[in-house]
Parts: C-alpha cells; structure tokens; sequence
C-alpha cells in the first residue's frame, strides 16, 4: 500500500470507526459495480458522518457510489471512476411513524421488507412492491425509481413521497418538503432524487404518506389464446367504472417464470380488486364478464395464498428473469396504455428475427418490461436485437431503458434512451448538487 | 395539453363529454388556471383522495429567462432522468415560463356521496376526522367549518345549514356505487359515535352543489362582514386537529380578532381568517403578528408553513422556522439553474433578511377582491 494509500485509509478509519470500514478484496466484491470494485467501503452511522466522508471525498478528488444492500447496483452505465462505496445499511431505522396521520419517515439503510411489517401492524402499507424485495432497502428503492405493480392504483413514487433529508455532493446537509400530507413550503427538491441512481445526493431521511390496508382484497387471472384480446379486456377496464388496484398483460413466454401460472402457453391478464367486500364483489362479477367477451379461455379468481403468490411473482419478474436466464435484458418501457399493443407485438417480432426469446410483462398503467432471455442466441444476435428494440420503442413515442443486462451490453450501447432539449438543465442540476463529481459519476442519463 | 392561460373548470368541462375531468379542484377554478395551479402545485377540497397537481402533470414546455425553449417529461411519468416536471410544478413563477402543460386526466366516477355532519361541539368534529383516517377510509374530501363561518355562509348563500352548532364536516365519497355506499354508512356512524347531532345526505345533484356552494363561497360570504380579511394557510398533522384550533382560538382572543375556520380537515390543511380594518394601520400589524403566530403554532405542531397557497412574499421571511441556511441556499442555487439572473419573479420564496414580521401592505387580500384562493 502506498504511503498516500495508507493515509487515505486511516482517515476514513477515523471518519467511521475502524469497524465500519472494509479495505480486503473479499469484503469489496460485493460492492462491486460493473466490473469496477471500490478501494473500500463505509459503513457510516449518521448524517453528520456522510456528510463528513463527502466532505473528504469532495476535497481529495475521490469517486463514490452510495448503497444499500446493492440489488439494483447493476443499473445505469458503467461509473467513469469508482474509489469508495458508502454502504448505507446500518442506518436503517424507522424514525417516525404516525398511522393517525398517514405518515411515515425511515432511513435509507431500512430494509422494504421490515417497513412493511411494521407498517401491516398499523394495517397500513407503501404500494412500493418492488422486485427484490426481500433484499431492498427504501433508499435504494427511491434512488433507483423502482417501477411498481400498484402505480395503478395508488400512483408512483414521486405522489406518496412527502420529503428528505439527504447530503449533497459537496457534503452540505439539506432537506426538501415535510411530513404532512400536503406541503407546498419551498422547492421540492426531494422529488430530483427520485430514480437519481444516487448522482445527485445521499439520501439519509425519507418521508412518505402512507396507505391503510384495504379490508379485503382479490386478484383475478384471465387466459387468452390471441394478444389482442388481453389488451381488449385492458381497454374494456379502462374504459368502466371499475378501479382496480393493479393490470398487469403476461405473454406466454413469461409461464416459466410465473410456475404460479401453471397450464398452457398463453397471454394472461392478471387483476387485483380491493376495498370493501360488495365493491370487491362487484370488480369480481364484471371483470369476469368482460374477460368472458373477450372470449377468455379460463378465469381464476385466486384466494388468498396462490394471490398473494402470483403478485410476488409479477413483483418479482427481474429478479427471476436474470435468475433463470442469467445474461437476460430486461427493459423498461414508458408508454401510453395505446400504443403498448403494437409495441409488444414489435418486440416479439424483433425477438424472433434475432432468436432471442421475449417475455412481456406490461403494466396496464403505461410500463412494459421486455426480457430478451437470450436463450439460443449469440452475443451479436442479442446486442441487434438491442439496438433495434431501443429504436423501435423511440419511434413509438415511448421512452425505454434497459434496467438490467451484462456487462457487454453495457459495453456496446447505453442503457439510456439519447437525452432530451433538458439535458443542458438535468447537467446543470447536477453541478448545483455535486460541483465536483463525487456522486456516481458517468451513471445516469446522458452520462451524469 | 393545455395553454397556462385555461382556466381550471374549463379544462373539467371539455373533458366532461368523454366522461374525464382534471382532478385538481381548487375553490377558486371558476377562475384560477391550471398556468397558475402549476405554479402553486394548487390543491383544492379533493386533493385528500387524489392528490396535488404535481400528481396530474406529466409534460411540461417552458421557456427560461434566457429565451430557451426547453420540454420536460411527456405524456408520460416517472421517466428515466432527472423529475424536472416534478421540481417546476410549483416553484411559484421562479424557474421559468411555463406555456404548455401535459395534464392527466380522471374518469369521472359513477357515483358521489356528499354527507353534511353537524356538531355540537368543535373537538367532536376533529375526532371524527381522526377517527375516519384510523379506521382506514379515504374520503374524497372532508371539509370543516366552525359555526361562526357557518353563519356568516349560511346568511349569504342559504343552503339550509344549521344556525346552532358548532362545527360541521362537509364529506364526500365517490367511486364504485358499492364502495361510495358502504364508506358512507361508516363515515355516518363515526359521527355519530363521536355525538353529531345529525348527518344530512344530499339527496341529488343540486343539493350537493347548494352544499358546496356554502363551502366554495365562503371567502366571499366573510368579506361582506368585514373591511379586510387575512387568509392563512398552515398545515398540521390531522391528529393535531383540536389543539390546534384551540391555540388559534386563544390567539383569536389575544389579539382581540374573530377568526372563522374553514379548511381542508382530511389533510390537516388550516385556512384561519383573520377579520380586520386594513385602514388600522395598527390592527394591520396586529392581524400580521397574529397569523405568524399560529403560522409559528402549524410548524411548531410539526407541519408546514403553507399547503396550497405557497410562500409568494407573505412567508418567505418565515422560511427559517422550517429550513436551514444550507437548505435555502440549495435551493436558491436550483433557482439559478433556470434563472440565473432572477428576474423571475424577484423578492419570492426566500427571506430578505428583513426579519421575520416585516410587513408589507401589498400582498394582503381585500375584501370583495379575489375569490376564494383554495
């Protein structure tokens, strides 16, 4: 180690206690992010030491990269630099909660999947449902954007987030919004941070409204032998009186990762209804006559466990994509619920032109997540099919990204849709936040 | 996509014949625009059940001080990127001009439930409200007014409210016909269990409109009362309902004003009105130091200086009680990122250093002059 080397170590030992700093190789690989592994890793306890290890990053010219509990490390473009992780996990406590007043604030570090058990003993909820959520922390779930099967129902991130407290590149202390439902006090700054993949600032504070559980709930699968007509049915909802809490089209090459699905290849319109038990009742009756003109070819109205299966299943389409087929693309795809027929079956068809396997799943509410599952095809076959799927998405109007793909891929092309006439703005915002490109650098949109 | 210059209730009335409408419903859309409603992040009565405008904009075309044109977001949200949309909409005029606005729109629902609680005491009404969020209903609006406002509404507008009591809950419920029937009978018995006197139901359409017409014009039914009145706008967490108002009734009789209360009880959104002489040069300053004083109580109680209305020149000095120096000064470094030079509307948002209780005679809204804001 170089006598530089060994200072910068036994200052970020001082920064957070010798205990919270991993310097060996092992402790390293799990930080590691496209193929770039950091010289070490912090594991501060508070604001006030972010905001110090900033500070010091900012003044020695270091590169750095906030995490979680790393499941969505893989996203975006290679970082141009990579020298520290700042390991959030150990701020992971639930700061307030008031089920009286729907709100909730927590710390990044906290894990989805404990917040959401203290959250049901209130009988209330966050319709986050993001995939690996068995690992995800609430920081990494913001920071990434994660998209979420309940958008239709209960709307994104940015709709129940009410406030933070982050750290700015140049190691300032800020906060944006509040904790009451409805605040207009100043800039909401907080909402930048959204899907920021953690360029702009380190997130130590996050406030949501909450959501009371719902007294009873019901998810519905319906199977069609043609496309078109679980996109009819999407339509028909779309056009009724109905509200239901989450659609979401599976295409049949999705039925190995949905075992819960079981039977034949086909396309499967998956429905949730919830509220009190005659609404619910009445969501059963019409969508099972709707999906009946549709000339469905089967209709299950799944009780509780085999629901709550399949929604962890649909939540979980990435995780299990990339865990079936390790070297899968998986995209994610804005678009207007009219213009996602035709997009899927594009995609298909670009699939099928490369020997590329495609699974779909679409949220009726505007996202389509393409997996190209890579089964058969060479790495040039995949990397076309790429490309031609990135344009094809453009030309329609929509605006894709791939979220999850190896390193070649990200080699060869980048993740991100070109950038729009806010460019300019978006690097301007950055400058305001990281002056001197502590945060991430190179791994957003546009190469922020 | 709309011009800023579209006035809120006619973007909801060409949506109407296909069966849409634009869910931001502040008490002033048969004037306000949706230009300004995005510069406020405007709210409104049923913002409780379906959010702020930020939540119903997806694109936005501006143009900066600069003479750039710039497009943010689409028809679509959440968008790889940074929120941009989600930043401008309500940065109160200071970023940019905005000139085209992508809205998103709602199916109207097929059913609406408008319910009229009547107490006889003011704890009771917020204890209700409390109890309406604890037992996990969402009502589409849930509206309070003290008995006094009451009054005063009733003489101007005669929509048959009750002339004796002392605060009522004006609710409403919508969606599927089911839904709105079975939220309706509960939200009833929770007011009766915490001892309304009554629960009146709408029986048609113009009997809901009679009924909010008394809420949407209340502004105005005070303003022929009184020479000048101020409207406060704080928020507070709704458990905090009762002491609340209690302290602002303390104040009220500190400083020698009557102060009506009417506002957004669901999300805990206060719009004290001040009643006062603007000619007083005394009960002038009187009035402002009263309204930072339950402006102070709202933050203390841990919400937030304003809710809907916005910072503009009336708070920006108060700015402090709930922000650091770090965090205005991001966010006047934001600022300049669209408008470096300022000259966007100037002297708004951030405190002068003039101390908090300067006054300023301008900004104040007179009586007779602009309808009700939210």
């Amino acid at each position: 180690m170089s006598q530089h080397a060994a200072s910068v170590t036994s200052r970020l030992a001082d920064l957070v206690g010798v205990e919270n700093l991993a310097g060996d190789p092992a402790g390293l690989s799990r930080y590691a992010v496209d193929g770039l592994t950091p010289s070490a890793a912090l594991r501060p306890g508070s604001t006030a030491e972010i905001a110090e290890i900033l500070r010091f990053a900012a003044a020695g010219g270091l590169a750095l990269i906030p995490t979680g509990r790393g499941s969505k490390l893989g996203i975006g473009i290679p970082p141009r630099k990579y020298d520290l992780a700042l390991d959030v996990s150990r701020m992971n406590r639930v700061l307030a909660y008031d089920p009286g007043d729907l709100t909730l604030g927590v710390e990044p570090g906290a894990p989805y999947a404990e917040v959401a058990r203290q959250l049901a003993a209130g009988r209330q909820f966050l319709p986050l449902a993001p995939a690996f959520a068995a690992r995800a922390t609430i920081g990494g779930i913001v920071a990434a954007g994660a998209d979420s099967p309940l958008r239709h129902g209960y709307g994104g991130i940015r709709d129940y987030l009410r406030g933070m407290e982050f750290v700015t590149g140049a190691g300032v202390i800020s906060k944006s919004g509040g904790r009451v439902v409805k605040n207009v006090t100043g800039y909401d700054l907080h909402k930048l941070l959204v899907g920021s993949l953690g360029t702009l600032a380190v997130i130590t504070r996050i406030n949501f409204r909450t959501f009371p559980i719902p007294p009873e709930k019901r998810v519905f699968s319906a199977a069609f032998g043609e496309a078109a007509n679980a996109w009819g049915l999407c339509e028909r909802l779309a056009k009724s009186q109905l509200q239901p809490k989450m659609v979401e089209v599976l295409s049949p090459s999705t039925r190995h990762i949905f075992a819960a699905c079981g039977g034949r290849p086909c396309w499967c319109v998956v429905i949730t209804a919830a509220g009190e038990h005659a609404a619910v009742k009445r969501h059963a009756r019409e969508i099972e006559g709707m999906a009946r003109e549709e000339r469905a070819i089967g209709f299950d109205s799944l009780d509780e466990a085999p629901g709550n299966a399949l929604l962890a299943a649909i939540r979980e389409f990435p995780r299990v994509s990339l865990e079936a087929f390790p070297g899968a693309v998986i995209f994610r795809i804005a678009a207007l619920p009219s213009t996602m027929p035709a997009l899927a079956e594009q995609i298909g068809s670009i699939g099928e032109r490369h020997e590329c396997e495609t699974a779909i799943l679409a949220r009726a509410a505007g996202v389509i997540y393409a997996a190209l599952l890579a089964r058969g095809a060479g790495a040039e076959q995949r990397l076309a099919a790429c490309r031609e799927l990135m344009s094809a998405s453009l030309a329609a109007g929509a605006r894709p990204m791939i979220e999850w793909c190896p390193l070649d891929v990200k080699r060869a092309l980048s993740v991100w849709p070109p950038p729009g006439d806010e460019q300019a703005l978006a690097q301007r915002i950055k400058k305001v936040f990281d002056p001197q490109g502590v945060l991430a650098p190179g791994r957003f949109l546009g190469g922020i | 996509v709309v011009q800023p210059g579209v006035v809120n209730l006619d973007l909801t009335r060409a949506a109407e014949k296909y069966g849409l409408y634009f869910a931001p419903d502040p008490s002033s859309q048969k004037s306000c625009t949706i230009g300004g409603n995005v510069s406020e992040n405007s709210g409104g009565p049923h913002t409780l059940a379906n959010g702020v405008t930020a939540s119903h904009v997806t694109g936005l075309e501006l143009v900066l001080p600069e003479g750039q044109v710039v497009h943010l977001g689409g028809k679509f949200v959440e968008t790889p990127g940074y929120d941009l949309v989600g930043l401008v909409v309500g940065s109160e005029g200071t970023f940019a001009l905005v000139i085209e606005i992508t809205v998103k729109l709602m199916r109207l629902p097929e059913e609406v439930r408008t319910l009229l609680a009547v107490f006889e005491t003011v704890e009771d009404a917020t204890e209700s409200v409390v109890e309406i969020t604890a037992r996990g209903m969402t009502p589409a609006a849930c509206e309070m007014l003290d008995g006094w406002t009451l009054r005063t509404v009733e003489e101007f507008v005669h929509a048959g409210f009750p002339l004796d009591c002392a605060a009522v809950l004006l609710l409403e419920v919508e969606g599927v016909r089911e839904a709105v029937e079975a939220q309706a009978a509960a939200i009833a018995e929770v007011c009766g269990l915490h001892r309304a006197r009554e629960v009146r139901r709408a029986r048609d359409a113009a009997e809901r409109d009679l009924l909010w017409k008394g809420r949407k014009n209340a502004f105005g039914a005070v303003g022929r009362l009184s020479p000048s009145y101020y409207v406060l706008d704080g928020v507070i967490p709704r458990t905090k309902l009762t002491p609340t108002l209690r302290r602002i009734g303390e104040i009220g009789k500190q400083y020698d004003f009557r102060i009506g209360n009417i506002f957004h009880a669901g999300d805990g959104n206060l719009h004290p009105l001040i009643l006062f002489d603007q000619r007083d040069r005394a009960q002038f300053e009187r009035a402002v130091a009263a309204a930072g004083e339950i402006i102070r109580f709202c933050v203390e109680m841990g919400g937030a200086l304003t809710g809907e209305h916005g910072v503009g020149m009336e708070k920006n000095e108060l700015m402090p009680l709930m922000f650091t120096d770090a965090d205005l000064d991001l966010m006047r470094e934001v600022r300049a990122a669209f408008n470096p030079s300022g000259r966007l509307n100037p002297d708004k948002i951030f405190p002068l250093g003039k101390g908090c209780g300067e006054t300023r005679l301008n900004p104040l809204p007179v009586a007779g002059g602009a309808t009700d804001p939210a």
